[in-house]
């Protein structure tokens, strides 16, 4: 396809009316493509507003019982961690990704590796970040829960946290980080989240085998985490 | 417990949503439940198929919730985003030869509740911009939208070239924008209304 003849795409991908493999092919380009897919979400927010031109009569009150019932079937499995105080529910990222390639929002699923390329570019990062990112024996851990990564420094036991589009802390709360080994689990940081991405220094080593976790605390921090973990590691082993 | 999720933006509830949260999924059904139906009766043309679709969509926002992201959209857009594309994927499938929109029966509305108030508003908003609009324009984004046509699909039943049929999406879209725009800075202080009770 010609490129100029890509970029008036956007509409068409906005109102779904391409075919599959028109489908495919651009959203191969919103991938590539900052323009297209600015004007993607834009046209998006205005075929949106199309919806409320349908006549709205009340769905079935059996529709929201089955909907809500799919949903909590679906429930996230329990992960386990090492001892049996921590057991934590954490997003069942299989059915995410399975979930995003179904309905094919590529545009929404970004690659995480690329947007740290970009935020990397846009400075978003503190530089000792950026080394520990760019270095080669540092490992990168996936976040369950959220979209980030931990990022280890196997050297030195230093870690980071690095959260893309993390939802800011509710008033006087914060979140706090936990480095949990075996049954102890050692604060290791406050941060308040919002913005682009979150970068969390670790206040603390990262051994092997022990996992990260971030919890919503009081704004001043508590010794011993009191609620679910909203994400964690894997782990760092 | 009732944690009192109403004051809760949309997209305060999405990001609930992608912690599992099953309380603020059930506020963003109630939020959305009711035009997303209607979004996807009138693009399916036939209730058991638009349930379908609302309960796909839906289901995608559960598992998906966790890749939205706030700076890029609106909650709203990107849940009737999911409902749209699940009743277009489903009305081509099981509807290859489309018949003309079909007139639903008026709905006993028998509960004319504040929602359904506020959902005449936006509909009438709506309504009035796309008046505002050439009627070529108009016709490619309804039935595009609508009518769940491809833009190949769309050129062939109009009979005009494919580039037509883009650029009549393109600046219909473009003028929409405009004019819904400029219709929110004539209303000013048009929001939306969250129960506070």
């Amino acid at each position: 396809m010609e490129r100029a003849e890509i970029h008036e795409l956007s509409a068409a991908y906005a109102l779904d009316a391409l075919d599959a493999s028109e489908l495919e092919a651009f959203e191969d380009h919103l991938a590539r493509c900052a323009e297209c897919r600015e004007n993607a979400a834009s046209f998006q927010a205005v075929a949106s507003e199309l919806a409320y031109e349908a006549e709205a009569p009340a769905p079935p009150q059996a529709l929201r019982e089955r909907i809500l019932a799919d949903a909590r079937r679906e429930q996230p499995k329990v992960v386990s961690l090492p001892r049996r105080r921590w057991a934590f529910p954490v997003a069942a990222t299989a059915a995410v990704a399975a979930g995003c390639a179904a309905v094919g929002l590529a545009f929404w699923a970004a690659d995480l590796s690329q947007q740290l390329d970009e935020q990397r570019d846009a400075a978003h990062l503190s530089e000792e970040a950026v080394a520990a990112l760019a270095q080669a024996d540092t490992r990168r851990i996936p976040l369950d829960g959220a979209n980030g990564v931990l990022v280890v420094d196997d050297e030195t036991g230093k870690g980071w946290l690095v959260v893309l589009g993390l939802e800011e802390a509710p008033s006087a709360k914060a979140y706090e980080a936990w480095v949990i080994e075996g049954d102890a689990a050692v604060p290791a940081g406050l941060f308040s989240g919002g913005g682009v991405s979150t970068v969390v220094e670790l206040g603390a080593p990262v051994p092997e085998g022990a996992v990260v976790a971030v919890t919503v605390e009081e704004a001043g921090g508590v010794r011993q985490p009191t609620q679910q973990p909203v994400f964690i590691s894997g782990e760092a082993a | 417990m009732a944690r009192g999720l109403a004051h809760l933006s949309d997209e305060a509830l999405v990001a609930l949503v992608a912690r599992a949260d099953e309380e603020a999924f059930a506020e963003l059904y109630d939020r959305f439940g009711r035009v997303a139906y209607g979004l996807a009766l009138r693009v399916v043309r036939d209730p058991a198929l638009a349930e379908d679709a609302v309960q796909e969509g839906f289901l995608a926002v559960w598992r998906s919730a966790a890749r939205f992201v706030a700076e890029r959209a609106k909650a709203s857009t990107w849940i009737l985003t999911l409902i749209h594309r699940r009743a277009v994927d489903l009305v081509r499938r099981e509807q290859p030869r489309r018949a003309e929109p079909l007139e639903l029966a008026p709905h006993p509305t028998g509960d004319d509740t504040e929602e359904e108030a506020w959902l005449r508003l936006r509909r009438t908003r709506v309504q009035e911009a796309l008046r505002r609009l050439p009627d070529k324009q108009r016709e490619a984004l309804e039935l595009a939208y609508f009518g769940g046509f491809t833009q190949s699909e769309l050129a062939d039943r109009l009979g005009e070239p494919l580039g037509t049929i883009k650029s009549r999406m393109f600046s219909g879209l473009a003028s929409l924008r405009e004019v819904l725009a400029q219709g929110e800075l004539e209303e000013e202080g048009w929001r939306e209304p969250r129960s506070t009770s």
